[in-house]
């Protein structure tokens, strides 16, 4: 256990050092205040636009925004803060492998999977810490331009959508056992995401796969309940157990 | 006692058969020179013994214990310095020790105490910087110390000397000769001279197999044949020795012959020397040296 305490301990400061806190920090802050921003912003663009638009034959009387639009956007722009977080961490493993540090560590007698269980519980933490921030951020905001009760099942949702992204993660970390570059990495975890999306849209299986995970809209109206996803959100959380499950014995016989 | 044993280890990469039947015992506080040339199979040979490289055949024991390929439990008794070591470059060198020491468990006191005394042998104890400006050397340095951190029995170093300069290389081979006392050392290596200056056992590793192995004044005394070698001023003197000593010499420079015979051919040299009136710059009985008997057992 101190082992792999200490392993945590070494992950966090390379997180903090290397900068990579610092970026997703920012980033996920901008895309925070993005939110309320475009919403807030929305109707006084539509005005600027009135005339070019009335050209072409609309007529634009009133626009309504409220904390649903701010959601709409919330959920509309965490996928790019996803792609950042993936760009920006799926090297983890890789980086290791390629400058032969983990061979120092491995040859004392730390055992491998501890290896994998540290990066994980980081990068677990560190996407928690990123996805709430920025979905506080909006919270905060939208609270006291508008009201967030329009906004059904909203916490739900964003648990769902978190969900996604952990899967999202665990894939980093099976395909950084698979592959030895990140390019691999990253070609691996966005094909997969992919191919979940792509087998999402036959009506048959759709109810089971975590891309659906994705789908807010319904949810946040009230058309839907939450009750509806319970299979995806089943089968997402055997997926992330079994991606990292799979990684330790294929990690245990990784050529370093 | 051995602290490790090498039994009969096969390994093949693709169609190439790198080591074929390697046996090797490491006795307990030697210094082993593990000599071979750039692609022998030293570094196939070492990553193996660490558990980092899976074997096709033959077994490898440290301090009795079998080495699995992957997860080992025998690395607890092994220090490791690879070739070029690698750290995570935003630590401290005391950052690094202290997390060294974590990862191994040890009491933090003892990290403590281990990492300051090992700083101050290797000559880094007053380095506070992080690790991303260090020069080669420093790396190499700071390498032996972290692989001293939990006093190992047996410290492999794969080539620590041959990417730097003379100096650098005289400061590594003094820590090994002060870490000799506490642990046993093995170490690859390409550099006669190092292995001559420090080791007290050796073994040759050519084509896949242990060409020859033991105390390094054994090995020296395999080599019985006496060499003489004979300088001339004139070239054309060379001429005359060689058709008279044709079988027993060879010419290796237009001014330079080495006989290898014994002693009374030399006098029968010198007698043909004063006959002849050739004048000479140096007649020398050549040492039997390492690097002689490599190229010897190289060329086999």
């Amino acid at each position: 256990m101190k082992g792999m305490l200490a392993f945590i301990k070494k992950e966090w400061l390379e997180t903090v050092r290397s900068g990579r806190l610092g970026i997703l920090a920012v980033v996920f802050v901008i895309l925070g205040i993005m939110n309320p921003a475009i919403a807030k912003m929305t109707p006084l663009m539509v005005e600027l636009m009135t005339d070019s638009l009335a050209e072409m034959g609309m007529n634009i009387t009133e626009v309504y925004v409220d904390a649903m639009t701010s959601w709409t956007q919330f959920f509309k722009n965490i996928p790019i803060g996803l792609i950042a977080f993936v760009l920006i961490c799926s090297n983890t493993f890789t980086k290791e492998y390629q400058s032969g540090t983990l061979v120092l560590v491995l040859t004392k007698g730390l055992e491998r999977y501890k290896v994998v269980a540290a990066k994980s519980v980081i990068m677990l933490l560190l996407w928690t810490f990123c996805y709430w921030l920025c979905y506080g951020i909006t919270y905060g905001y939208n609270a006291y331009f508008w009201d967030n009760s329009v906004a059904d099942n909203l916490f739900t949702t964003s648990l769902n959508w978190w969900l996604f992204g952990l899967w999202t993660i665990t894939l980093i970390v099976l395909f950084s056992m698979l592959a030895r570059n990140n390019t691999g990495v990253l070609l691996g975890t966005g094909g997969t995401v992919i191919a979940a999306y792509l087998i999402s849209l036959f009506p048959s299986v759709k109810e089971y796969t975590p891309a659906v995970l994705m789908n807010t809209a319904s949810l946040l109206s009230g058309a839907e309940e939450i009750t509806v996803y319970g299979k995806a959100i089943a089968v997402t959380i055997v997926l992330c157990v079994l991606s990292v499950a799979a990684s330790i014995p294929v990690m245990n016989k990784k050529q370093l | 006692m051995n602290v490790l044993t090498i039994s009969n280890i096969k390994k093949r990469f693709g169609d190439k058969e790198v080591l074929k039947g390697v046996s090797l015992s490491v006795p307990e506080h030697s210094v082993f020179g593990f000599i071979g040339k750039n692609g022998a199979g030293k570094t196939t040979t070492m990553k193996a013994v660490l558990g980092l490289l899976g074997i096709d055949s033959g077994e490898i024991l440290v301090a009795d214990e079998k080495v699995v390929y992957g997860q080992t439990k025998t690395n607890k008794y092994i220090g490791y310095l690879p070739d070029v070591p690698e750290f995570y470059s935003y630590m401290t060198p005391s950052e690094y020790l202290k997390f060294c020491g974590e990862i191994t468990g040890m009491e933090t006191k003892d990290i403590k105490r281990r990492s300051a005394e090992l700083l101050e042998l290797v000559g880094l104890g007053e380095e506070h910087h992080r690790i991303r400006g260090f020069s080669r050397g420093m790396k190499q340095r700071l390498g032996i110390a972290q692989a001293l951190l939990n006093s190992p029995k047996l410290l492999i170093c794969d080539e620590p000397t041959s990417a730097l300069d003379p100096v650098g290389r005289k400061e590594i081979l003094d820590i090994f000769l002060a870490a000799r006392e506490q642990t046993t050392i093995l170490f690859s290596t390409h550099i006669l001279s190092d292995v001559e200056r420090i080791c007290s056992d050796v073994a040759v590793l050519n084509n896949g197999r242990i060409a020859v192995q033991g105390e390094l004044s054994e090995i020296r005394n395999m080599r019985t044949a006496d060499e003489f070698s004979v300088e001339v001023e004139r070239s054309e003197d060379t001429a005359k020795i060689l058709s008279a000593f044709s079988s027993i010499c060879k010419e290796v420079s237009p001014t330079q012959i080495i006989f290898q015979n014994h002693e009374k051919d030399m006098f029968n040299i010198m007698k043909f020397v004063a006959e002849q009136q050739l004048s000479i710059q140096r007649i020398e009985r050549l040492e039997p040296s390492l690097e002689s008997l490599f190229m010897e057992v190289i060329d086999k």
